[in-house]
């Protein structure tokens, strides 16, 4: 064996043994590792220091995954640059994390796979990143709520705008999201300009209910469309013929196609004309779609039109009827024959220029013009885009006791399936910060909101009792707060003269001295404007005494804070693991301190374990949202954050910590009041050293409670 | 001690304002005026309720002092206060005060913007009394027939603190303002704009495309004020696009997507 081959030899056996030290025995699994290991060999210093640095935390989650990434790393470095490796990384831990093992290992493997996504990433203009804008634009169109979301095929229901998930037609990202905004354009076109009218799909339905006619129908309507887009937005329509396909053979058979169809092309034709034309059109060539169009399909429209129809003429009727009974006297309205005689009258104000527009119509009772709420103006716009008008039997009284449920659905008024005990409101994920990685695990967390169910009420009235001395102190420290709007001396400007600073000034004049100006006083009341999100440890460590000393600070505190009127908000939070993050709305900011709030306060109980990271996200959001010139997260807890399955120690505090430092980045500040006797330890680290409070006895803390809010907020 | 007093000839409007009525509003001020009723008007941003006060002082022939409120406005600021000159103290008349001596239209704009406590002065103004007492000089001055006092509040927005005390309201003739149909709105932007018809028309139809987001995204629509401003910078050769992205996208919102869909919009349209 030469010198060299010997040193290559040594070379290799010592990276093979750093591996082993990070990833143990799974290594020595591995069918090619001799292979692999020469292959690591062969990259540069720190590609190496990377894989065996990465290597090491993987092997943290699971060494099979990480004998797996051995494996595979020099692969991806060779494919890819070395950006797109971490990237290669973070995605297939992503999927460890929430996925499992299998799903990692997969996403892992396709490296190849990931490169050229990756490569796409580029061009690519995704549906998640234009739907908040594509939302707007539409809006602001105009006409019926359109709701946008993802599908692998681009149409519209009427009611929705289905477009792809990604689009990367064009080699340019701008180009893409051009793409999105004229196909969600052209697709509201078909439902402002009436392609969906009612009578349109009848004869659709009975007459060309098969592929080919619609495919006819399809293009047809669109010349007409486009036609109508160049009338009343002529810039959208330049972008229309800018992304046309060029494809001479293409541009010829379109051109053939206007040509034929050219009586759609007036400001008179409609998609009843459209359908007559279908006939004509059967023995050419089908043009191909352009990038901006979308398919149809007759089954989809169909039902979502008719459900929407028989809902809507109900909920118009309805509105109808109250109109009637509110224009009739008290006496009249006992009379149901005279208020279902009363005549109710609809007259469309034709623009004269052939745009549709749905506000241009006019209500009259008994000849009187009525002023339309808002939401009947929205109603009566939608049916006037199925139907355009009003058609006379949605002007007739409802028969009597007529009532449909379907459509408190629509209105978002059902109950759904409710849990007896918690009602659910909603569920929403977060990222959390792994600090061995050094970022954030994304969408890790889901957290529920529920509501705490009421509880007993005469744990209020026991506890005010018990307090009653305690609170009257309390109280007192309060309003001092609320008095101190002490004049302002020796102020530049202000309300009046302020006697002494003037007599000195004379003074000073009167001795050859500088005069000052600040001679006025102010009178301001320093107004408070704090909004504060108490957030309530429910792990299951308080049961017992824990628990019910929070429960009384919280009495406590309401009755103090009612005096004060800051916005409060009280939320427990708990869970077990990522996947079952709780926050328990106890009261939320618009609430009153009414009684349900006091017997929810009075029915918080303890759950499972204290994951805070995603709890501080969550409320700290919520706080963020308010308008306040001082924001404030009180958290109340017994310990340090702990969650099943290795949210502890190091990992818990430091999410934590970071969640909070997140929090003040945007203006929250965040206190925490503790019973723990050893948080010292970690409460510097996690909220600072003056933000937080340990209070040594569970009995004291409703005193300390108040006491500490009227400190922080002063 | 003097008295100081604002000069008639400045708050005279000397030229009649442009304003288009949109309804009965002209006959029913006259009428409330007549009656020494005062007036709320009520109504978004940027509708024309300070151009129809303008126009209404003209058409009475009456100086008008204007106090734009905000939120650190006081008593003193409205009433009066004394101000140290040389070794005395000089009483200045607040410019309510002033409307009151002379008998001139005081136009309270967006009142609840100023302090809770602030609105409250006005109360004894506002009914039969007629008064405004001025503690530090032992005054009670009683309003002349002339004198009119008109308020303007915008109900759009949604924060209770900025609503306004139903003692205040109810003491008011409420007169409702809203951005005026399309029709009236194009005649406006026209002839305080100079554009073009075609081009006053695609205004008004982004106006009404962006009041579409209201609510959605959007605190407000674009007001007719803001469309009139467009319209001046496309009369002054700004390109459409470019001058609806100042005049109007940039002014209704910070928010990226939100600015972007109001550019798309208006790049539709022109």
């Amino acid at each position: 064996m030469s010198n060299q081959s010997r040193q290559n030899l040594l070379y290799r056996i010592r990276i093979q043994k750093d591996l082993e030290k990070v990833v143990g025995p799974a290594l020595n699994r591995l069918p090619n590792l001799d292979t692999v290991i020469s292959m690591i060999a062969n990259l540069n210093d720190p590609q190496q220091v990377f894989i065996s640095h990465w290597a090491g935390l993987i092997a943290d989650s699971n060494t099979e995954l990480a004998a797996h990434f051995i494996s595979f790393a020099p692969k991806a470095f060779e494919t890819m640059i070395d950006a797109d490796v971490q990237k290669w990384i973070d995605l297939f831990l992503k999927n460890y994390d929430n996925h499992g093992l299998g799903k990692a290992i997969t996403s892992l493997e396709d490296i190849s796979g990931f490169a050229i996504d990756q490569k796409n990433k580029s061009v690519r203009c995704s549906l998640q990143k234009t739907s908040l804008f594509l939302q707007h634009f539409i809006r602001g169109l105009g006409g019926r709520e359109l709701k946008i979301s993802g599908n692998d095929e681009t149409y519209t229901n009427t009611e929705g705008l289905f477009l792809p998930e990604s689009i990367s037609l064009f080699p340019q990202p701008k180009q893409n999201f051009t793409v999105y905004k004229l196909t969600a354009a052209h697709l509201w076109a078909q439902t402002w300009y009436g392609t969906w009218r009612i009578q349109v799909l009848e004869k659709l339905t009975a007459e060309y209910n098969n592929q080919k006619s619609l495919n006819i129908f399809n293009r047809l309507e669109s010349i007409r469309l486009n036609y109508c887009i160049a009338r009343d937005f002529p810039g959208l329509s330049r972008e229309f013929s800018e992304f046309e396909n060029r494809d001479p053979k293409v541009v010829a058979l379109w051109k053939l196609w206007q040509d034929r169809a050219n009586g759609l092309r007036s400001p008179t034709a409609t998609a009843i004309d459209t359908i007559e034309n279908i006939q004509y059109f059967l023995d050419i060539d089908l043009p191909v779609l352009q990038p901006y169009q979308g398919e149809i399909f007759l089954d989809r429209i169909r039902e979502t039109m008719l459900s929407r129809i028989e809902q809507e003429q109900l909920a118009f009727q309805r509105s109808l009827d109250k109109l009637r009974d509110d224009n009739a006297t008290k006496d009249e309205a006992d009379d149901d024959d005279f208020v279902a005689k009363q005549m109710l009258e609809v007259s469309d104000g034709d623009s004269g220029d052939g745009e549709p527009s749905e506000t241009n119509f006019q209500l009259t009772l008994d000849g009187q013009p009525i002023e339309l709420s808002d939401d009947l103006k929205n109603l009566a716009g939608s049916i006037m885009q199925d139907f355009g008008e009003i058609p006379d039997e949605y002007m007739d009284p409802m028969e009597q006791g007529e009532y449909s449920d379907a459509l408190l659905a629509q209105n978002g008024e059902s109950e759904g399936d409710t849990d007896p005990d918690l009602n659910e409101t909603g569920t929403f994920q977060y990222d959390e910060w792994d600090c061995t990685r050094q970022r954030f695990r994304e969408d890790f967390c889901t957290l529920r909101e529920l509501v705490v169910p009421p509880g007993d009420e005469s744990f209020i009235s026991d506890t005010l009792e018990k307090y009653r001395g305690a609170l009257r102190v309390i109280k007192k420290c309060f309003e001092a707060v609320l008095g101190e709007s002490r004049p302002q001396h020796r102020q530049p400007d202000g309300d009046d003269i302020d006697l002494d600073a003037t007599v000195n000034a004379h003074v000073d004049m009167a001795l050859g001295k500088d005069m000052s100006d600040h001679l006025y006083t102010k009178y301001r009341n320093q107004e408070r404007n704090v909004a504060v999100m108490f957030m309530v440890d429910m792990s299951g460590s308080t049961l017992g005494w824990v628990n019910n000393a929070e429960r009384e600070s919280l009495v406590l505190l309401c009755e103090a804070l009612q005096l004060l009127g800051d916005r409060y908000a009280i939320y427990g939070f708990s869970g077990r693991t990522n996947k079952r993050c709780e926050v328990y709305s106890i009261k939320d900011f618009k609430e009153n301190y009414s009684l349900e709030v006091r017997q929810r306060i009075s029915g918080i109980r303890p759950k499972a374990y204290t994951r805070m990271g995603v709890a501080i996200r969550h409320l700290g959001q919520m706080l963020q949202k308010t308008h306040a010139r001082t924001k404030l997260l009180i958290t109340l807890s017994d310990g340090r954050p702990e969650d099943y399955g290795g949210y502890k120690g190091q990992y818990g505090i430091e999410d934590t910590r970071h969640a909070l430092l997140e929090m003040k980045q945007s203006g929250v500040h965040a206190f925490c009041i503790t019973i723990d006797s050893e948080a010292q330890e970690y409460l510097p680290h996690m909220y600072g050293t003056a933000n937080y409070a340990v209070i040594d006895e569970v009995e004291k803390l409703p005193l300390k409670v108040a006491d500490i809010y009227r400190r922080l907020t002063t | 001690m003097s008295k100081t007093t604002i000069k008639n000839e400045q708050n005279f409007i000397k030229h009649k304002p442009y304003y288009e009525p949109v309804g009965d509003e002209v006959a029913v001020f006259t009428a409330a005026y007549e009656n020494q009723l005062p007036i709320l008007l009520k109504g978004p941003t940027g509708c024309g309720k300070t151009r129809f006060i303008e126009y209404m002082a003209w058409h009475l022939k009456l100086p008008m002092v204007t106090v734009a409120c905000h939120d650190d406005l006081t008593a003193s600021d409205l009433i009066g206060r004394y101000l140290i000159k040389g070794g005395e103290t000089v009483w200045i008349d607040g410019p309510l005060t002033s409307a009151v001596r002379h008998g001139y239209i005081c136009y309270l704009d967006e009142i609840v913007e100023a302090r809770k406590d602030t609105s409250v002065v006005i109360h004894p103004l506002c009914d039969g009394r007629r008064l405004l007492p001025i503690e530090k000089l032992g005054e009670l001055l009683e309003a002349p027939s002339s004198f009119c006092l008109a308020i303007s509040y915008n109900p759009g927005y949604q924060s209770v603190l900025k609503d306004l005390k139903q003692s205040t309201r109810q003491r008011f003739v409420a007169l409702e303002f809203d951005y005026p149909d399309a029709a009236t709105e194009e005649a406006i932007v026209i002839k305080e704009s100079g554009i073009d018809e075609p081009m006053a028309h695609k205004l008004v139809k982004l106006g009404h495309m962006t009041r579409n987001l209201k609510g959605n995204g959007l605190e407000e629509g674009a007001s007719t004020r803001l469309l009139v401003n467009a319209g001046k910078l496309i009369h002054s050769n700004i390109a459409p696009v470019h001058a609806v992205d100042t005049a109007i996208s940039q002014a209704l919102t910070d928010e990226p997507d939100m600015f972007q869909a109001v550019h798309e919009l208006s790049r539709s349209i022109f």
